[in-house]
């Protein structure tokens, strides 16, 4: 009897000097992630990250096409980046057409908005937003079309409220409100600086072999293409 | 004894212009097909990154919205390879006339097109060379200048072969030679 209220006495005291000193770092950074911040619990979704390929924290809201597919490309880019309108209409949707829709690859779409750009990062969270509402690709197409208009007014809103119904760009807007978006964004940004990548936009093309191979600049489909149809067959 | 070529101003001028200029040129051509997409092996490679490059500077000759997709195609497929063929052919020396009248017309051109992008306000990248450069005064100045440089060159390169060389046969004609 003595013996067990001796254990539980110097359980409870190891406890309390753990309290007290305080958890080592590594335990504590873990305990904060754990805990639900407050835009965790209004979009519990918005946490949820995948890893296909070894490419980690997906945000699959951003993930278009097959997860087995023999190519994963992760795009970064910048909403207000000329280039980035340029690789996305003209070389970006053309892969997504015959090359994602077939199951061929696995697009990842990467926020990498440039300190430069006045709107970049307010345009991102908004499209982030946009796809966890399901409305991914009318949304970036919107913004890309529109670069010029919304960049010399700064109505990025306005511009994805043309695509969007009430509905829809009420829950958009209360997910930008709820601030769940903007770490997303920022997590993309902090991946593409510790690859790094310099300049936008950057893909980078994983095949099945775990190498990465990265394309620096814009790049016309019909280039991309002669790699892609060497990767996948 | 043969007589050294004479350090002149002019020829001094011709030596940097064709150094400085050489240089450049063959670096911003070089720049524009190895980078900065830079996978040397295997060839399929190769070849894919230099497409991608050359892609990438089709775009930026895109930005100036002065030419049709063909011209833009052509512009890309081509300046590349001429200016790293021009600068070689100043550093070399030969023909020096030709190429350094091309290179003049080339710095020109430029010049031209920057300077227009700049008036116009247009946020472009120069594409001078691989990393991304946006259009400025200053990239005007330094555009100015090495067109002032070219322009010299080509002066005095025409002005120096009007005259004789050092090196070549005495220009006193020489009494021939009387044969018994």
């Amino acid at each position: 009897m003595i013996r067990r209220s001796l254990f539980a006495t110097l359980a409870l005291a190891s406890v309390g000097s753990i309290v007290l000193v305080g958890a080592p770092p590594a335990q504590k950074s873990a305990k904060t992630a754990a805990r639900p911040t407050k835009s965790a619990s209004a979009t519990p979704a918005a946490q949820t990250t995948i890893t296909v390929d070894g490419v980690k924290d997906i945000d699959p809201s951003k993930a278009f096409g097959n997860k087995n597919a023999p190519v994963v490309i992760e795009v970064f880019s910048d909403f207000q980046c000329p280039a980035c309108k340029q690789l996305f209409t003209s070389t970006t949707q053309r892969v997504t057409d015959n090359y994602v829709d077939a199951g061929k690859v696995y697009m990842v779409h990467r926020d990498f908005p440039l300190p430069m750009h006045a709107y970049s990062r307010v345009a991102a969270v908004y499209a982030r937003a946009a796809c966890h509402v399901g409305k991914c690709e009318a949304v970036e197409q919107a913004l890309f079309q529109n670069q010029e208009r919304w960049e010399a007014n700064g109505d990025v809103k306005g511009t994805i409220a043309g695509v969007l119904t009430p509905a829809e760009m009420k829950k958009v807007q209360s997910l930008v409100d709820s601030g769940a978006m903007e770490p997303l964004v920022e997590k993309d940004r902090q991946i593409g600086q510790a690859i790094p990548v310099n300049q936008t936009p950057t893909m980078y093309i994983h095949p099945k072999d775990g190498s990465a191979i990265p394309v620096v600049g814009f790049v016309s489909y019909d280039v991309l293409k002669t790699l892609l149809d060497q990767l996948v067959k | 004894m043969m007589q050294s070529a004479p350090f002149t101003f002019r020829r001094i001028v011709i030596w940097l212009g064709r150094i400085i200029l050489g240089l450049i040129f063959v670096y911003a051509g070089c720049s524009k097909i190895f980078l900065p997409n830079k996978f040397y092996w295997p060839l399929a490679m190769l070849k894919f990154s230099v497409s991608a490059n050359l892609s990438n500077f089709g775009f930026q000759v895109e930005s100036y919205k002065m030419l049709s997709a063909a011209g833009v195609a052509f512009v890309s497929h081509v300046l590349p390879f001429a200016e790293v063929a021009l600068g070689l052919l100043l550093l070399i020396g030969w023909r020096l006339r030709i190429w350094a009248a091309m290179v003049t017309l080339f710095l020109l051109m430029f010049f031209t097109v920057v300077t227009r992008a700049y008036l116009l306000h247009m946020d472009i990248n120069c594409g001078c060379f691989a990393t991304p450069e946006p259009v400025s005064l200053k990239k005007i100045f330094e555009d100015g200048a090495l067109v002032l440089l070219a322009l010299l060159m080509t002066f005095f390169a025409f002005q120096e072969a009007r005259k004789p060389h050092p090196w070549s046969a005495s220009s006193v004609p020489q009494e021939p030679t009387l044969v018994r």
